[in-house]
């Protein structure tokens, strides 16, 4: 990833023979380490491989996002600052709310917004319950039954020791709500971020009063993260370069995590010691000063206006409702 | 250990969000005066680190995956508060740009993962490390140890703020508002996977890198550790401390009691229909545990006269039951724990201060318990 | 000759204190005069570009820039710190390193705006800049969605915008494609024809009569052993071998004789 301090020879060079000291076994051509000569396949899906896969998916899902938050849309046309302040209203609203019908209608709204916003509803959908249904719903499940949530049974299944057990009524109403409020609040956070570029919510948590210092930190983060992931990449591709054979893949591959980890943490460090010199070279002092001002339109109003009501219809609309 | 948006009560959000930016301001300052404004690249890209490392899922038997925080690893290099700033920036992350971990619970996160999980671990390390040497095995075990209770302890935080839901927040008719299951289900669910696996992840990637480090970048070690002498010869030269287990131990078991009552902080009147009004959210201090409890107490006994019909098994005392035995399990495995790697490193050393078995003997008390 | 703009005397730095990196090093460098740095991987350049940029002090020797001692504590005031720091830009040998911001627009804003400039003439000397680098359509970009080449732009454009007088660049042409590298000497030449004084490190020795006036070489042992036009010392080819920048394969080069036997 980082350049090395190579020099690059002359480049019509003739080509040196690395003679001397090198092995002879270097300047040879090996047919293959196997003393057996047989061609195995390699053994597939190690974990390491999988999150490295993962990561590459992590770019590809953020490039994919500023690429949706430079098209024209309705939410792209809202100042990052009414969007933040917004998302947190609704956020609130969504955590207040008891009625699962109030909870779906409030979801199929995102859904109408994420298409005049030029997000693809379809993909829309898939990211958000592609969480929901495994980290909520799955759990969730056994919280019906009567053991957990006790009430009145709707659904017997058997009885123990002389009590019926079963789905209660309570349960399922439980499961509905956590399963579409997840859901809510998941689909509203993935709206700012696919329509907000990453740049412009960062200055606008900074006008929200995040501290500018921690601002500077995320933003720099956010950078580095893509770096370090490189070297991470180019540590494992290299060390997979290198390994001959079946590996005991678990251990092998925790071992290279803890060693990984070290690695990573030096090269952060010393990376960081530079680029603490690039930033002093360029005269910062320890103050932050960002080139990003916000003006709050009329339609940034409108905005705003629209959700507090909007806001308020949930959370007045669960009250008359009950439950 | 990330929770979702939706699973914890807005009153419990607060709560999160009240111990957390405190704890972020106070470490911005304490970091910025140590390494005055060094700290923003470092930090920059420590956070980065805890990211790639939270990103880093490793497989556990069960068929599913944990991950490591990287919090205690961190507070080892650069001390606790760097660790609070870097994992909280991390979680920033996973919160905005991917939606792992919730934007309204995000407090509670940061109080998990950022806060408590990186000074317990941190002290742990401290207490077990004593004043060896800076390159000692004994070091490798601690951070082991470290990271593995860190990670536990921000589990059993995770799950009593998960428990505590469905008791304090339902309806009339018993249905749970936020995440349904009770402390009796989320602390053994949370810890079992914890304690046979994810911690030991943690601990692996502690130990590991510190062992790595030891070889490969002592200077980086050091930062951390200025006064700490090098080599056996130089530790040998100065006064040997005895750590007392029970200190250890008491102190885990005080940071969980103070952790105990975190989700009931904020036992909010307004979204419970059967909660009491006159308890008010803001003057609820940590210092108010027993106070609060037992007025939580009264409080569950009219709600389980009114709401529930199932008798005796009060929900609180279910409560104060898990909470009590999870206390006493891990205070009694740290006692026990550092207890035992006590006898097993100092023995030796007792007699001959220079004696390199002491090393050796670290090592195994480091293979049977961490 | 003129009065020197900075100059280090007797400098020298190991760092962690033990691993040397600048052994008594003496040099000058005077207004408007393209000076490069010669010398083998680890013989110092970068430490001594990072000296004269006040990033890192001397351990014994000094160092003078525009007359006045720069030392850790001098820059600590704010306005020596803003003076020296407006006049002399670095362009590091790690565009990684460098380019730190979330995109590329910020990354250029950074030094104006920590220089105290105004939003609406730091946003117009970025457009400016970006044109004149031929990068205008990756200012929106993220770092980590450019090529190293682009990143190296983007690392000259947030120096030059600060419009220093002093340029130092550490390998600029380093891990450029040929196309890139001609347009870079083409920069430096344009940039010191309108009057900036340029130091630079180098291993790039076919265009170094393009881009030096005045050569210093290192020895491998952090010492500054030869000073000269590009063509003197690209003529001391024993020189050259001694502080191995070249070895016996090397053709000789460009204005040098073409038979190696008598160049040697
Ligand atoms: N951060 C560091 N820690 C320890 N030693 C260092 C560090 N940076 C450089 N050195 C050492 O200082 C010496 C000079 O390094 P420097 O980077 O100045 O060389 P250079 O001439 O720029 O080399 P190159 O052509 O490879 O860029 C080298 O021996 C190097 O090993
Ligand atoms: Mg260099």
């Amino acid at each position: 990833m980082t350049t090395l301090d190579t020099p690059r020879p002359p480049a019509d060079e003739a080509p040196a023979p690395i003679a001397g000291k090198t092995p002879a076994w270097l300047l040879q051509g090996e047919m293959a380490m196997c003393p057996c000569g047989c061609i195995g396949k390699r053994k597939k899906g190690s974990f390491v491989e999988k999150t490295l896969d993962g990561s590459a998916g992590l770019l590809r899902q953020v490039m994919f996002g500023e690429d949706i938050a430079e098209r024209p849309g309705l939410l792209q046309r809202i100042d990052p600052r009414a969007k933040l302040l917004s998302l947190i209203i609704l956020l609130i609203a969504a955590a207040v709310v008891r009625n699962i019908v109030v909870l779906l209608v409030a979801y199929a709204f995102t859904l109408v917004v994420a298409y005049f916003s030029a997000v693809p509803v379809g993909f829309f959908i898939k990211r958000v319950w592609l969480f929901v249904p495994i980290f909520t719903g799955i759990v969730v499940l056994p919280a019906t039954l009567s053991f957990i949530t006790p009430g009145e049974i709707v659904i017997p299944l058997w009885t123990w020791q002389g009590q019926p057990v079963g789905i209660t009524s309570q349960g399922l109403t439980a499961a509905g709500l956590i399963v579409s409020r997840v859901a809510l609040s998941i689909s509203l956070v993935v709206l700012l971020t696919l329509t907000t570029p990453w740049v412009e919510l960062l200055a606008a948590l900074r006008s929200l009063g995040v501290p500018k210092m921690f601002v500077l930190i995320v933003g720099m983060a956010y950078r580095y993260i893509f770096l370090l992931l490189g070297s991470v990449t180019d540590m494992y591709e290299s060390r997979r370069a290198r390994t001959v054979g079946a590996v005991k893949h678990d251990k092998a591959a925790r071992e290279f995590v803890s060693s990984t980890a070290g690695a990573l943490l030096g090269k952060s460090h010393a990376l960081s010691e530079e680029v603490h010199q690039a930033m002093i070279a360029r005269g910062f002092r320890g103050d932050v000063k960002a080139l990003k001002t916000f003006a709050f339109t009329r339609a940034d109003a409108f905005y705003m206006l629209v959700v507090v009501i909007a806001a308020a219809v949930i959370v007045l609309g669960d009250q008359q409702l009950g439950r | 250990m990330h929770i979702p948006d939706g699973y914890l009560s807005p009153a419990t959000c607060i709560a999160g969000y009240a111990v957390a930016v405190p704890m972020i301001i106070i470490a911005s300052k304490k970091v910025q005066e140590t390494v005055k404004v060094r700290n923003v690249p470092t930090l920059a890209v420590l956070a980065a680190v805890a990211f790639l490392i939270m990103m880093f899922n490793v497989p556990i038997p069960d068929g599913t995956t944990a991950h490591a925080v990287g919090a205690v690893l961190i507070a080892i290099l650069l001390g606790p508060w760097a660790a609070v700033i870097a994992v909280s920036v991390a979680l920033l992350f996973q919160a905005l740009l991917f939606g792992d971990g919730g934007v309204l619970v995000y407090g509670v996160n940061v109080t998990n993962m950022a806060i408590i999980m990186p000074f317990v671990g941190y002290a742990i390390y401290k207490l077990i490390a004593g004043d060896s040497h800076l390159t000692s095995p004994r070091r490798v075990v601690a951070a082991g140890v470290a990271g593995y209770v860190g990670l536990n302890v921000a589990a059993l935080a995770t799950a009593i703020e998960l428990g505590i839901q469905p008791d304090l927040f339902h309806t009339a008719d018993g249905t749970p508002l936020y995440a349904p299951y009770h402390l009796a289900q989320t602390i053994p669910a949370m810890m079992l996977a914890h304690l046979v696996v994810a911690g030991f992840v943690e601990g692996i990637i502690c130990a590991g890198t510190v062992a790595y480090l030891q070889r490969a970048n002592l200077p980086l070690l050091q930062v951390n550790h200025k006064d700490v002498p090098l080599t056996e010869a130089e530790a040998a030269l100065r006064v040997k401390k005895r750590i007392s287990p029970w200190l250890v131990g008491g102190i885990a078991v005080g940071i969980m009691v103070l952790l105990t009552p975190l989700g009931l902080l904020a036992p909010g009147g307004a979204f419970g229909e059967d909660a009491p009004d006159e308890l008010p959210l803001g003057d609820l201090g940590l210092n108010a545990v027993p106070e609060g409890m037992a007025r939580l107490n009264g409080f569950w006994n009219s709600a389980v006269l009114n709401g529930y019909d199932f008798g005796g098994d009060a929900p609180v005392l279910g409560y104060l039951i898990s909470a009590v035995v999870g206390i006493l399990i891990v205070g009694g495995f740290v006692v026990v724990l550092v207890w035992g790697i006590n006898k097993v490193a100092r023995k030796p050393a007792a007699t001959d201060p220079s004696n390199t078995d002491d090393a050796a003997h670290a090592d195994d008390a480091g293979s049977r318990t961490g | 000759m003129n009065e020197p703009i900075l100059e280090c005397i007797d400098v020298s730095y190991a760092y962690l204190d033990k691993f040397p990196a600048l052994e008594r090093v003496s040099m000058q460098v005077h207004a408007g005069e393209k000076l490069a740095l010669l010398g083998a991987n680890g013989s110092g350049k970068s430490t001594l570009l990072k000296v004269l940029d006040g990033l890192v002090f001397p351990q014994s020797g000094s160092f003078t820039a525009f007359g006045e001692p720069v030392t850790e504590e001098s820059l600590e005031d704010e306005q020596m710190s803003q003076g020296f720091r407006s006049r002399v830009g670095f362009v590091f040998q790690n565009s990684d390193a460098q380019v730190f911001s979330p995109s590329v627009r910020e990354e250029i804003a950074f030094g104006p705006l920590q220089m105290g400039m105004g939003r609406d003439e730091t946003l117009t000397r970025i457009d400016e800049v970006l044109a004149m680098l031929d990068i205008a359509e990756l200012a929106d970009r993220a770092p980590f969605q450019l090529s190293g080449g682009q990143k190296k732009r983007v690392a000259i454009a947030s120096v030059l915008v600060m419009n220093p007088e002093v340029l130092l660049f550490d390998e600029p042409t380093a891990a450029l494609d040929p196309r890139t590298q001609e347009w870079l000497t083409g920069l430096i030449e344009d940039l010191s024809a309108a009057g900036k004084t340029i130091v630079h490190a180098t291993h790039d020795l076919d265009v170094l009569d393009r881009i030096a006036d005045r050569c210093l070489v290192f020895s491998e042992d952090h010492r500054i052993v030869a000073e000269g036009t590009p063509a003197d010392i690209m003529g001391q080819r024993d020189l050259l071998l001694d502080v191995n920048l070249i070895h016996h394969h090397s053709r000789p080069f460009g204005t040098a004789t073409t038979d190696p036997v008598t160049t040697a």
